[in-house]
């Protein structure tokens, strides 16, 4: 390259540095950092066993067959798991037996969840306890509301990081009810 | 050669500090608890705000130092512990990147740098012409002009 070009175009490098690194730091401050794509979409969901909110217990076996809703929430997790409660309640009624919900408490007393269900209502789909967080670590998450999509053949198929609204529900049951189809 | 001196300082220095390092890292097999300690401070805590799980106060914190533990003493490597989270939380469980490339960067940097600099220093050196102002020939007509007809 000779001299005359160089200098031609050194008024250029400053744009070409700049831009892009603005961008970067633009892009980067706007998200969420905790908000990771989950290595667990694709692969088997984790097993469990635990103990639910009404004294039975609930396996990840007893679910196996159908598609399923693993959703970690608190009665703590505020506004978030009250904006959500809504969604997943009409859910559960609308898809009745074709679709289970679980809901995982997450670092939250028995007592502190029920007195919230009996606030926002209980849709009637179990909850478990996850009492020393070990679901929560085998499922990679980072604080409630996190909503987790297995498909009927044990696969997780799509998550959901913060509150889930109607639009996100019906965008992410897409992922596990067509894989259920014939 | 004397303007190099400096360099030739920081260098001297900064091969000192590195075997200051190595020969500081204390030799021998790390017993269990010693590379939990490690694995600990490696990963992040992932209900906390930029803490590793040794800094941790909190359940989740408490729990994946149990579960290193354990995994420990049933014969995984720390790999396999390092393995293990990243299956769940994918890269970001790590406190500080897997792959070399984010660690050589500022080192890239410095060394294209460095050539810039030198090259440009050299160019400087070699035709100290290049940096003056050329000036046209009317402008130089006109400058020995004025100052003719300040002599007058």
């Amino acid at each position: 390259m000779s001299r005359v070009t160089l200098r031609r175009i050194r008024w250029l490098l400053v744009p070409l540095l700049v831009v892009p690194l603005g961008w970067l730091l633009f892009t980067g401050f706007g998200r969420d950092p905790r908000e990771v794509s989950s290595p667990l979409i694709g692969a088997p969901a984790p097993e469990w066993t635990l103990p639910t909110l009404d004294g039975g217990t609930l396996s990840s076996a007893d679910l196996a067959g159908r598609p399923y809703i693993v959703n970690f929430w608190a009665s703590w997790c505020i506004p978030a798991c009250v904006d959500e409660h809504p969604v997943l309640a009409s859910v559960h009624e609308r898809q009745g037996e074709e679709l289970q919900l679980v809901g995982v408490l997450y670092q939250d007393s028995a007592a502190d969840a029920e007195a919230f269900l009996a606030r926002y209502g209980d849709a009637g789909y179990p909850h478990v306890i996850d009492d020393a967080g070990r679901l929560a670590i085998d499922f990679g998450v980072t604080g409630p509301p996190e909503t987790f999509f297995v498909d009927a053949g044990g696969i997780v198929r799509d998550k959901q990081f913060g509150p889930l609204t109607d639009a996100l529900m019906a965008d992410r049951l897409g992922a596990i009810l067509a894989a259920a189809g014939p | 050669m004397t303007r190099f001196a400096p360099i030739a300082a920081v260098g001297a220095l900064l091969a000192v500090g590195v075997a200051a390092v190595l020969l500081l890292t204390p030799a021998g097999e790390p017993t269990d608890g010693e590379r939990a300690d490690v694995l600990a401070r490696e990963l992040r805590c992932p209900d906390c705000q930029g803490l590793s799980v040794a800094d941790s106060p909190t359940q989740s914190g408490a729990e994946i130092r149990r579960q290193i533990d354990r995994l420990l003493a049933s014969g995984a490597s720390p790999d396999d512990v390092r393995a293990h989270f990243v299956g769940r939380y994918g890269e970001w469980i790590l406190l500080a990147p897997s792959s070399p490339l984010p660690w050589l960067i500022p080192f890239i940097v410095l060394g294209l740098a460095t050539v810039v600099l030198v090259a440009w220093l050299v160019r400087a050196r070699a035709d100290p012409e290049e940096r003056s102002v050329p000036v046209s020939p009317g402008a130089r007509r006109s400058i020995h002009d004025e100052a003719e007809a300040l002599d007058a």
